[in-house]
């Protein structure tokens, strides 16, 4: 193949291989890896690549992308055996001639490299990821003071881009386990001080496949793009619920702030 | 029984098992009779100079007359059958998830951590008050 320079994106450094798992589903065909000649380019990212590759070898190899910045957390795939988002990892920086590309590991594939994120998604919703309180209808705003946000500012940076729950190795095994990315958002709504929920969490956090099924690998924390420490989490929920075995953790919920209407004198 | 409870106890008989285990240790070591060497003999003297005597089924079998002792085997036999099994149950009920294949798993572990327990007590009894099993 001959090597072709992007216009506008500097010179062509060196040619490197990408190898791209290829798999139909509903071909009936076994998985196979193709591999791809790509002209790199100093901050040319493994997404930037499948791209190249769409638009000039093979526009039939499937990814799924979306911001190409790192915000969106679309493009999780495996690349050369660990989980990154494709837009965060340029080609240079991983330092070798040959890039292994495979979709998230614990999940289906819908195409090449499209996992199917119905179980990531499934987990999420089941622990009520969202502020529960006892009013119908909040009439003003919650207090919160910038040191209990501190408390959980961490997990409000995830992205759900699901690479931690393909890195998970309980997953890989106990495919009813919630996974980190889920009990990393049930404590993230358990320790927010607005939150009036744990009750209505606890039945699926303390299943047989809820928080202590985590075996404290890490995985799910080394490979967060956001920085996000699910592991952290999954014990801080693990230490409340053990707690809550003698004393009963009550939350009070946040005191109300004025009423909206007596601020912006809208109802 | 939640999971957070049956965890906690699994935590628990752990550190439990940790300490009796020692004790266990201790009483067929260092506390054991060294005296009575019946069955010290010709080839042995290895053995004999590696365990002090201590480790002799005749000296061993001293320690469990005792009903103190005896009820520290008991309650590390009961520990440990508590461990063993639960952490059987989480280990299958990982590799194989489903509520119908779990509640067998549950069931074929509560019936073999019965029949671990009932030999072993019968065993503790014997040695306690039949002279040997």
């Amino acid at each position: 193949m001959q090597e072709v320079a992007l216009k506008g994106f500097g010179e062509v450094v060196k040619t490197v291989t990408l190898r791209i798992r290829r798999y139909d589903p509903e071909s009936g065909e076994p998985p196979k890896y193709v591999e791809y000649k790509v002209p790199v380019q100093m901050g040319m990212t493994v997404l930037d690549g499948i791209l190249y590759v769409k638009e000039h070898l093979d526009h039939t190899v499937s990814a799924r992308y979306s911001c190409r910045m790192g915000i969106c957390g679309s493009c999780g795939m495996i690349i050369n055996g660990r989980e990154r988002l494709a837009c965060q990892t340029q080609i240079l920086e991983l330092g070798k001639d040959l890039v292994k590309i495979d979709p998230m590991g614990n999940y289906g594939t819908v195409k090449d490299l499209v996992p199917d994120l119905t179980k990531l998604f499934r987990n999420h919703e089941s622990v009520k990821p969202y502020v529960i309180r006892d009013e119908e209808e909040p009439k003003g705003e919650y207090l919160q003071t910038p040191e209990q946000r501190e408390s959980y500012a961490m997990f409000t940076d995830c992205i759900m881009c699901g690479l931690c729950l393909s890195a998970c190795p309980t997953n890989a095994t106990d495919e009813l386990y919630l996974g980190p990315q889920a009990l990393a958002q049930a404590f993230r709504y358990i320790s927010d001080n607005r939150d009036l929920g744990l009750n209505e969490r606890l039945n699926v956090l303390d299943s047989k496949h809820g928080v202590w099924r985590c075996h404290f690998s890490g995985a799910c924390s080394d490979v967060c793009p956001k920085g996000v420490d699910p592991a952290l989490g999954i014990q801080l929920l693990r230490q409340l619920l053990t707690s809550n075995v003698f004393v009963k953790f009550e939350q009070k919920g946040a005191p109300k702030g004025p009423d909206r209407k007596s601020v912006t004198g809208v109802s | 029984m939640k999971e957070s409870q049956i965890m906690l106890i699994q935590y628990l008989t752990g550190v439990l098992i940790l300490v009796l285990g020692a004790l266990h240790f201790l009483a067929i070591s260092a506390l054991a009779p060294t005296k009575d060497k019946v069955l010290y003999h010709y080839g042995t003297t290895g053995v004999h100079n590696l365990t002090n005597g201590t480790l002799y089924y005749y000296n061993v079998k001293k320690i469990y007359t005792s009903l103190a002792w005896g009820s520290v085997f008991e309650l590390l036999l009961t520990f440990l059958v508590f461990h063993i099994f639960n952490g059987f149950r989480i280990i299958l009920s990982e590799q194989f998830p489903g509520g119908r294949s779990e509640k067998i798993i549950t069931y074929a572990m509560l019936i073999a951590a019965l029949v671990v327990f009932v030999w072993g007590t019968r065993t503790i009894v014997l040695m306690l008050y039949g002279g040997g099993v």
